[in-house]
Parts: C-alpha cells; structure tokens; sequence
C-alpha cells in the first residue's frame, strides 16, 4: 500500500515538472510562434481532407516542402554558396553537401523506379540548357541564393530573399508571354518547325520567342535517360547501375575528389602536418572533408532521402486515383478554371520550384486583365490554377514555413530588410533567375539535382552552365564591391 | 554594424557597411580558455558573401596569434567561415551565440 502511495506521488511529481517545463517552454515567444505555425498546418490539413480526401495528393507536397525547408534551414543549404563559395572564398563545403544529397537521392529514386512508382520524365538533351545555367548562375550570385535557398531564407525572415521569388515569379510568366515583336529574335527555322506542329490557334504556338523556343526547338530534340540511350531493359541494372552509378554516383565521386584535390587538401595536410602524403592521407582527408560541415551532411542525407521518397508518395498517389497528372483530379472536384486545354496543370511529381511560382505571377497578371494562356507554357502544360489548389505551389510554401520552424526553435529567426543595393540585386538576379530557368527548363533543382538523380545526363549541363555563370558572377560583384569599397574614405569596407 | 535611420529614404538608400575596430579586449571561450581579441569586424545586416569576404580580407593583414572577432547575423555566414578559415590556415576558436547573432573567433596560425 505505502509502494502503491509513493509510486503515485513520483507520477504526480513527474507530471507536474513535465508541466512546468512545457509551460516555461511555452513562455518564450519563438516557441509559440512554432507551434502555432503547425497547429495552423495541422488545421488547414484536417479541413482539407474532411472537405474532401483528394487534397491529399495536394498535401503531400505541402508536407514534404515542410521537410525541406527544415533540412536547408538545419544545413543552411544554399545552392548559390556551392558555387559562390568556391570561386570567391575557395570553400567547398556546399559543394560537397550537394554531392552528398546527389548521390543518396539517386539511390533513393532507384528504389523507387525499380518498384515502378516512379516519376521522373527526362528533360530534352541541347545546348540551351548551358546557356539557361548560364544565365541562372549569374543571377544566384546577385540575389544570394538558388531558388529553393531564397525560400528557406524567406522562412528565416529574410525580406530580401522574399523579393527574389516575387522577381522569379514576374519574371518567368513574363518571359513565357513575350509578344509578337520577340518572333525577330527567334531564327526562322524555329517558326517553321513550330507551324508544323499544328498546335491549336488559340494558342499562338507561331508567335512569341517562347513559344518558337519550345515548339520549334526543344520539341525536336531527343529526351532519355542513360538507361534508354543504352537500350537497358532489365529494370535493376537500368535505374541502379545505369541510372544511378553511371549517370549520378561516378560524375558526383569524381567530383568529390577534384574538390578535394584543389580545395581542400593543401589546408588539410599543413593542418595535420602531413609532409609525405600517402594515399591513406588522401582518403582520410576526403572523409574529414565529407564531415567538416556536420550540419551540411546531415541536410545533405536528409534533402536525399526525402526527395527520393516524395516520389515514391506521389507516384503511389497516382497509381491509387489512376491517373497522370493532378488536373484529372481537379477536374473531378470540380475546378476547371485553371485548367490548361489539355485538362492538366502543373504537377512534377517530385521536387521542383520555379514553375509553380511563374504560375503564381501569371495567376496576378490575369488577374489584372493580361491574357496568360495564348502560349504554350502555361495554356498548353502548365495552367493557371488558383494559388490555393496549385499543388506544386504549397511545396514552395511549405518550404518557407519548415524553414520558419526551424529558424525560431533555433532562435535564428530575424526579419531583415534589404537596402537599396540588396533590393535591386535581388530583383535584377531574380529576374535572371527566372528567365535562365525557363530557357533550361528548371533551376538548380529541377534541372539538375531530380534530373541527374534520376538517371538523365542532361541535369551535368546545366550544373556546367550554372558554374561558369557563377564564375563570372563572382568576378563581375567582386569588381562592384572593390569599386564600391573605394568610394568610402573612412577605413570601412563593404 | 547596426545603422539605425530617422526617415524611410535614408533606410531605402544606406549602405550595407562593415566597421572595423581594433579596441583590444579579452574574452572567455566555452572551453574555458580566455583570448585577447586584437581585431574585431562589425558584419551586422550584411549580405552574403559580404562577411566572409570581410574575413579573408582581414586575415590578411593581420599577424601570426592575432585573434579575429567576426560578428554577424548572417546564418550562412557562420556555417561557411569555420570552413573557410581552414583554408586559410587559422583556426577557428568558437561560435558563441548572441541575442541579435553570433560571435565567431578566430586565431591566426600563419
């Protein structure tokens, strides 16, 4: 009787500590803010699928964009640092954090593809895609972060990051719409090739730069992964060896190696006071840097993982509703306004960015009486859907809100406002951005990272292309900030 | 270095400023061990790559044992100076966290 007694006594103890500890948890504002910010997702989920269980193909991506923004948030993972960072400051931690990701999303999504719930559609193989990474990694050096970097960083409270997406955004639905006066800059070969393709007036598939650009040059190129070049058909040698060591895990170890040759391993053998290198000083060395930035691996793990899975979930989603695209899905509920004339919208089934938030700027400028659907990006493909049923869309937010999370149980949260300079960079860079994205047909997410992790060459273009836009990047802000420097006179610099 | 504005247009219009101080004084390290900082750089409100560029330009002029105080809210910054400072020889003593950011110091081995 007197155990039974002291034992309830430890409980009550216990639970009025647990109590006292949430409740000064609780006390600090951060705290509340954060599970507020989940409690609202919770509720908006709940009501969601109560009204009706389809939108759970809408939230998954809501959801695994939540898992993203906490990863880049926890490994501050910024694609424009990987390569910022080396040309500038000759670091290579983000670059070996994008490797990492690389290479677990590759085997992630090899698993996924074997077990036929895969996605992925290869992007067609040209040149456009450097001259888009060109363009795009001159832009991220400009704005400070990739796409997905300026999403975490809006999560952080950074106000200028906010303003690269709304440039992205503005900028690709411009850059879509252009007018009959672009057809000039367009070669007369792409008009031809795009008239035959005998696409429906209504879309004006003969007139503006982009519409030429598609119809008449990107749709006559050929789209494959290294399985398919390769004629590979039984389906593990085809998504592990092919797809994955062949196309992601080789290029990304070779790649390791040559960072740590030329960046890492002079500072790492005088740190170690290693004079005579051996090869087991080699090894050790590209391990130690692999894990010099443990935060950076972690997220690098995590981000592959997850975006190998997401996938898998949306791929099991459509297998379950039986269908291709999430317009079928809309269309049974009844929202057929953002439809395109094909009935689909935008839905990659995997992590993208920008074209969901080229939709939202299209879905403003129609709003304000500008006609968006006479091209073939969004009338044709994409669509115009509402803010609030775009699918890809709640990725991106999610990733803002994740990143918001884990900034404020962090305590990293802050809101920042841009100067002057940081503002027009971020709109320059961010229109830069957009339009690089559009000729590349994705960022540094959707044509290179999903694209090399699932199996197809094309994603190393742009990676080239985005690397040596950011090298001239980097000279072209170094310049600015000398010059800027040298208009101060008081010993500070900028 | 924190700028504080009376009017919207001298916000809109300010420059993103990093000061430099060279008042000398101690401070004690997680580890217990007690440095005299020599340098310190003010990269409060700055962009990236603003304070790591700060940082190399500041290793550069200063001597072998010196120590650097780095001090930013930038989150990316202080992920990627103790790597850079690897690369520039010097080792990177501690990341303390402040109210408004971070704190990071670095001794000069070279």
């Amino acid at each position: 009787m007197s155990i039974k007694n002291q034992e309830s006594t430890t409980a009550v103890t216990l639970d009025v500590d647990t109590g006292n500890k949430f409740a000064a948890w609780f006390a600090q504002k951060q705290n509340r803010y954060v599970l507020t910010i989940i409690g609202l997702v919770a509720i908006c989920s709940a009501w969601a699928l109560s009204n009706d269980t389809r939108w759970i193909y809408l939230l998954v991506y809501a959801w695994f964009g939540l898992i993203y923004g906490m990863f880049l948030q926890y490994g501050r993972f910024c694609m424009a640092s990987a390569v910022r960072d080396l040309f500038a400051v000759g670091v290579s931690r983000m670059a070996v954090g994008v490797m990492i990701a690389l290479c677990l999303y590759s085997l992630v999504a090899a698993v996924v593809n074997v077990s036929g719930f895969g996605t992925f559609h290869p992007q067609p193989l040209g040149l456009h895609i450097i001259i888009g990474g060109l363009i795009f990694g001159f832009g991220i050096i400009f704005t400070g972060g990739c796409a997905s970097g300026s999403l975490y960083k809006t999560g952080e409270g950074n106000m200028g990051s906010a303003l690269v997406i709304l440039s992205i955004s503005f900028s690709q639905a411009f850059f879509v719409n252009l007018g009959n006066w672009s057809d000039r800059l367009a070669p007369a070969s792409w008009a031809a090739s795009a008239l035959e393709k005998d696409m429906p007036v209504e879309l004006s598939a003969d007139h503006g730069w982009f519409d030429l650009f598609t119809a008449g040059y990107v749709w006559d190129l050929h789209a494959a992964t290294l399985a398919d070049m390769l004629n590979v058909t039984q389906p593990i040698v085809r998504s592990f060896l092919a797809n994955s060591f062949l196309v992601t895990i080789l290029p990304a170890s070779v790649i390791l190696v040559l960072l740590y040759k030329f960046y890492f391993r002079k500072g790492y053998l005088r740190k170690h006071k290693i004079e005579q290198p051996e090869m087991r000083n080699h090894l050790q060395g590209i391990w130690a840097m692999i894990i010099s930035s443990k935060n950076t691996a972690i997220a690098g793990i995590g981000l592959g993982v997850f975006a190998g899975l997401h996938v898998w979930a949306t791929g099991a989603l459509r297998e379950h509703y039986d269908i291709f695209n999430f317009g079928e899905l809309l269309e049974d509920m009844g929202y057929t306004s953002g439809l395109s004339i094909q009935g689909t919208v935008f839905d990659p089934g995997y992590w993208y960015i920008t074209t969901q938030e080229a939709q939202w700027g299209a879905w403003v400028m129609e709003h304000m009486g500008m006609d968006m659907r006479s091209n073939i990006f969004f009338g044709l493909d994409n669509g115009i859907p509402n803010p609030l049923i775009n699918a890809p869309g709640f990725m991106s937010i999610g990733i803002i809100l994740g990143a918001a999370i884990l900034a404020l149980l962090r305590r990293e949260f802050k809101w920042k406002l841009p100067s002057m300079e940081t503002a027009v960079f971020a709109l320059v860079g961010g229109a830069l951005m957009g339009i690089g994205a559009r000729i590349a047909m994705g960022c540094n997410i959707g044509a290179f990272f999903a694209t090399v992790a699932n199996g197809d060459p094309s994603g190393w273009l742009f990676l080239l292309g985005m690397v040596g836009g950011g090298y001239v990047g980097v000279k072209v802000f170094n310049l600015w900030l000398t010059w800027r420097t040298s208009q101060l006179d008081d010993g500070s610099f900028l | 270095m924190k700028q504080k504005f009376t009017t919207w247009w001298a916000w809109l219009f300010h420059k993103e400023v990093i000061s430099i101080s060279r008042q000398l004084h101690t401070v004690k390290l997680p580890d217990g061990e007690t440095v005299r900082v020599t340098h310190s750089v003010d990269c409060m409100d700055t962009a990236c790559p603003r304070p790591q560029m700060a940082v190399m330009s500041m290793l550069e002029t200063m001597k072998k044992g010196d120590v650097l105080e780095l001090i930013t809210d930038n989150p990316t910054a202080i992920e990627t100076v103790p790597a850079l400072v690897m690369v520039l020889y010097s080792q990177h003593l501690a990341t303390l966290q402040t109210d408004d950011g971070w704190c990071i110091y670095i001794r000069k081995n070279d």
